[in-house]
């Protein structure tokens, strides 16, 4: 606990110092944040979203000394969440959590809201899916399976993870796509997340899952699953056993959850460059890097630039999927 | 036996101690609250968790979900506003014995019952958690979808009315369910351009509509009943002993009901007391007096809602798997924590796990005590004038609902459910029912339409697995046997005329 | 709001109807044989089923009496049920705004006098309750809660 007390004035300090320049042109107006920032978060207390918006708020309040108050505005599959951050007043008092969806909703015509509604801050964290079969399964590796799968009729096979056209549901369609299957090979049966699916899988009732690891980590760990491989472009470092897709069967299919930070647009210049400089700070502390390798949630960095740009090409991308899994309108 | 004593040394540090009673009170605070659930109390508990040790931070969230399903039955029988879906199943009876007067023994036997299931309910995860894990693993969405097929007939045995207008509520609570696009289809439904619908309907703000707000429409338009006699609120466990003897059986098979259908990911809580309650009238020696204030059915869903609160923690701590939303935070907090979910967790992390048991008991125990309290000073509403105490439930029902989602919208739906609640009760609909269709929507719908996919549209695999065989044959036994007394009846009745 | 069975079976059957008719006309998910449509064209005819069988009045001997509505008072008088549900849409409307405290008093103020309250209960109770609420659930429960014009004090 005094450790902890001590690098929380170390952090700050080296805050103000850092803030101190920036601030000065700006004088006539209070530095950001004089007052407690919400932090909007469009998914459920509990799920991994806001584990990781939680983690970062509470490091985030340590650098630039003010509360940030996680707020859960959930609904409608992201969508209610992820229009209040883009609404909300640009003040830098509000801002928010976006994940991979928002480059998903606009393609099924849910929502207007596209990622260029947004001033990126940071890409905190991103979870590649995995494969992953019951351990009963006569499946031994991923190749095993890409056989069987391409053995099969249409529609034979099931396999889950999480809802219809969801994030998981586009890796599959992906993943055929790179074999040279259709999209809808392998039949999705919709679930209500990963947790729902894994227990399915674990009841027999499924014969494969593309949720991420972490999601599947502990029916991994109760011995009641396997995982073949992840499509991602290097092994994930908490689980270091499982094959990337590239190199279990030389497939380059990658995909993933990324979850970042963001404002509305036509956020303040000085509320954009603290907030940059502060993320950095956080995905770097110990406190960060020790929590995702605790819950093994992969450490994926992006500044706001780099973000924008990561936005841009999975716009794209993902796109492309829904359209070919005939999932976009 | 190392292990054992260092649990109680864990548990017995008094930041953990400090963790236990703050959170006791905050939960028996949250939970009788209107419109604040269990799950509301434990999901606001997450920011202060991140500041406190594993145990502490487990201790909270153990405590304060046992205490607000408990507490969530003081506003339910004292005002007729269920705290939580769960207590939704038997707030009419409650609210009919506060009514004869009898608050402290329909009060004292939620307090004890749940207690007392609580108790149960966590000797269940110690000595049967491998088992038990194993059964809830053996459920598909097969098995998940004839659960909940026997979970919505329930609708017709809890309310006291027609049968038919019961099934009719339960469907339109079904309808309601069906808005927005959470449907397996992720197509929205229903939802007319609104984006707030999309979301579909909470059970928070349809349940705080139905009974709270349109209780307060009802007392617009009817003059303040006679006040209770000014008396000194007994004994509030006394005569608790000689319901235990004489409820035994029920209480046990409450305990076991909750045990069974707590360990059931997805099924938790809100299901147990609701089969309970009718598993209770059905077979009941005097299933007549239901309904008019009658303790029987809130002995059975007391100890049924806490023993499936406790067992709800097996598939959590084994694999990682919510049983219901106050173990899907909970899960997060393990992970936080670094008590990652896993049989590792109870072989390499024994004494954590005995200390979480130990936590268990011991909430349910101080439970008794704090509960007393909180009953007591709840009570003083029933004294308070009504035009005092009715403003401010629409206050909490407005706040409670915002709360929810932090969304306004929530509030404007307890106001159209306050609508809707009224007019179906003046009608003879059951409010109780449709509360049940929209809580229960989503998981019927759910697990018939990803079992009809993977079964390619074949009815077969309903009923091949074993599991499913035995809870189809279960529901149609329950839907022919009424239908078969009724005939039988009529017959009877034919031949005495003729 | 009592109506006859007749009428609240008919419009549940006409509810039935009207989802039935609504879900066949939602689009079908590609790649899925089972879409959206299935379970409102489900419950839709088992509303249908249920209120036509209401409006026909059968079960209706398992109904227990409700009790009477205040005969006393004239029609109009019914009306003041809607009064709750509008003070909710006030607050839903008027909380950005007005800020909590504000909306929140006169809720409380308008409800307690209309149940007959005197002043002297209905002032004091239209201060302390918005504080006593604010102080639990913005405070304690960390819910945000409009400030608007009269931010609470503390």
């Amino acid at each position: 606990m005094t450790d902890l007390s001590r690098r929380t004035l170390l952090g700050a300090s080296a805050a103000a110092a850092v803030a101190a320049p920036l601030a000065t042109p700006a004088m006539a107006q209070p530095r950001w944040p004089a007052r407690p920032v919400q932090m909007l978060c469009p998914w459920a207390a509990g799920g991994g979203t806001d584990a990781v918006l939680r983690m970062s708020a509470i490091l985030l309040e340590k650098e630039l000394g003010q509360p940030f108050n996680v707020v859960n505005r959930t609904g409608g599959s992201g969508v209610v969440g992820h229009a209040a951050i883009s609404q909300a007043a640009p003040d830098g008092y509000t801002l928010g959590m976006i994940t991979a969806e928002i480059c998903m909703l606009h393609w099924q015509g849910l929502t207007e809201i596209t990622y260029r509604n947004y001033t990126p801050l940071g890409l905190m964290n991103n979870d590649a899916p995995g494969v992953t079969v019951n351990v009963n399964s006569p499946y031994r590796d991923v190749k095993a399976l890409a056989e069987a799968i391409k053995a099969s009729r249409p529609g034979q096979l099931k396999a889950s993870g999480t809802g219809q056209g969801g994030i998981w549901h586009l890796a599959l369609a992906g993943w055929l796509n790179a074999m040279g299957l259709k999209a809808d090979h392998v039949r999705w049966v919709p679930s209500n997340g990963a947790a729902p699916a894994m227990q399915d899988l674990a009841a027999g009732g499924l014969d494969f899952t593309t949720c991420s690891i972490p999601e599947a980590r502990a029916m991994l760990d109760a011995n009641r699953a396997r995982a073949l491989a992840v499509m991602a472009p290097a092994r994930v470092s908490a689980f270091p056993a499982i094959p990337t897709l590239k190199e279990a069967m030389g497939l380059d299919y990658n995909n993933g959850a990324w979850r970042g930070i963001a404002g509305p647009p036509g956020l303040p210049a000085p509320v954009a460059q603290a907030m940059e400089a502060a993320l950095d700070k956080v995905f770097k502390s110990k406190d960060y890097q020790d929590f995702l390798l605790s819950r093994g949630f992969g450490a994926v960095y992006e500044s706001a630039a780099g973000f924008a740009r990561h936005l841009a090409a999975a716009d794209i991308s993902l796109g492309n999927s829904m359209k070919e899994a005939g999932l976009a309108k | 036996m190392n292990d054992m004593i260092e649990a109680v040394r864990l548990v017995l540090a008094w930041d953990v101690l400090i963790a236990i009673m703050a959170s006791a009170v905050y939960g028996l605070v949250v939970g009788s609250l209107p419109g604040l659930s269990a799950t509301m109390a434990t999901a606001l508990l997450v920011p202060v968790t991140f500041y406190l040790s594993p145990i502490a931070a487990i201790a909270t969230i153990i405590t304060a979900s046992a205490m607000a399903i408990f507490s969530g039955d003081i506003p339910g029988c004292l005002l007729r506003i269920p705290g939580t879906p769960a207590s939704a199943a038997y707030t009419d009876e409650a609210y009919a014995m506060t009514r004869k007067g009898q608050a402290e023994l329909a009060l004292g036997a939620g307090l004890w019952f749940s207690a007392i299931g609580g108790i149960v309910g966590t000797i269940s995860l110690v000595v049967m958690a491998p088992m038990l894990a194993e059964m809830a693993l053996s459920f598909s969405t097969y098995e998940y979808f004839w659960l909940a097929f026997l979970g919505l007939m329930c609708a017709t045995l809890v309310a006291r009315s027609s049968p038919i207008k019961a099934i009719a509520s339960m469907l339109l609570g079904l309808l309601f369910a069906c808005i927005g696009m959470e449907n397996p289809a992720g197509t929205p439904r229903f939802v007319f351009g609104v984006t707030n619908l999309l979301g579909g309907i909470e059970p928070i703000p349809a349940l705080v509509g139905v009974f709270a707000v349109s209780e307060v429409m009802r007392a617009m338009v009817t003059a303040a009943p006679p006040k209770l006699p000014d008396r000194k609120f007994g004994s509030i466990l006394k005569g608790q002993w000689g319901l235990t003897k004489k409820y035994q059986w029920q209480m046990w098979r409450g305990n076991i009901v909750g045990i069974i259908i707590g360990v059931l990911p997805g099924a938790g809580a809100d299901m147990a007391a609701w089969v309970s309650y009718a598993m209770s009238k059905k077979w009941s020696k005097e299933p007549e007096k239901f309904g008019t204030g009658h303790v029987e059915g809130l002995v059975e869903a007391g100890a049924s809602n806490n023993a499936s609160l406790a067992s709800g923690w097996v598939p959590a701590l084994l694999f990682g798997i919510p049983g219901d939303t106050i173990t899907a935070i909970a899960i997060g907090v393990l992970y936080m924590k670094g008590l990652n979910p896993g049989p590792t967790l109870f072989t390499e992390r024994a004494s954590s796990m005995y200390a979480l048991y130990i936590i268990f008991v011991l909430a349910n125990i101080i439970m008794i005590p704090l509960g007393i309290a909180m009953i007591r000073l709840a009570s003083r509403i029933l004294r308070a004038p009504r035009s005092s105490v009715m403003p401010v439930i629409i206050l909490l029902c407005a706040v409670g609902a915002f709360a929810t989602g932090a969304n306004l919208f929530s509030v404007f739906l307890v106001g159209v459910f306050g609508c809707v609640g009224y007019v179906m009760e003046r009608n003879g609909y059951p409010v109780a029912a449709l509360v049940l269709g929209i809580v229960m929507g989503s998981m019927v719908e759910q697990n018939f339409i990803t079992s009809l996919i993977k079964s390619d549209g074949n009815p077969l695999p309903f009923i091949e697995r074993p599991v499913s065989a035995v809870l189809a044959s279960l529901t149609l036994g329950a839907l022919l046997w009424p239908a078969g007394v009724w005939v039988f009846n009529r017959m009877q009745r034919r031949r005495a005329a003729a | 709001m009592q109506l006859s069975d007749r009428i609240t079976g008919l419009f549940l059957a006409g509810l039935g109807l009207a989802a039935a008719w609504g879900g066949s006309r939602l689009p079908a998910v590609p790649g899925q044989d089972v879409g959206p449509a299935a379970f409102p064209m489900l419950i839709g005819g088992g509303l249908i089923l249920c209120g036509v069988m209401i409006a026909f009045g059968i079960g209706h001997s398992f109904e227990v009496p409700e009790e009477a509505e205040d005969e006393r008072h004239s029609s109009a008088y019914g009306l003041r049920a809607l009064l709750p549900p509008g003070l909710l849409l006030f607050y839903a409307l008027a909380v950005d705004h007005l800020g909590f405290m504000l909306t929140a008093a006169f809720i409380v103020a308008s409800a307690a006098l209309a149940l007959g309250a005197k002043p002297k209960l209905a002032v004091p109770l239209a201060i302390g309750a918005p504080i006593f609420v604010h102080a639990v659930f913005a405070k304690l429960l960390r819910v945000p809660l409009a400030d608007g014009i009269l931010p609470a004090f503390w």
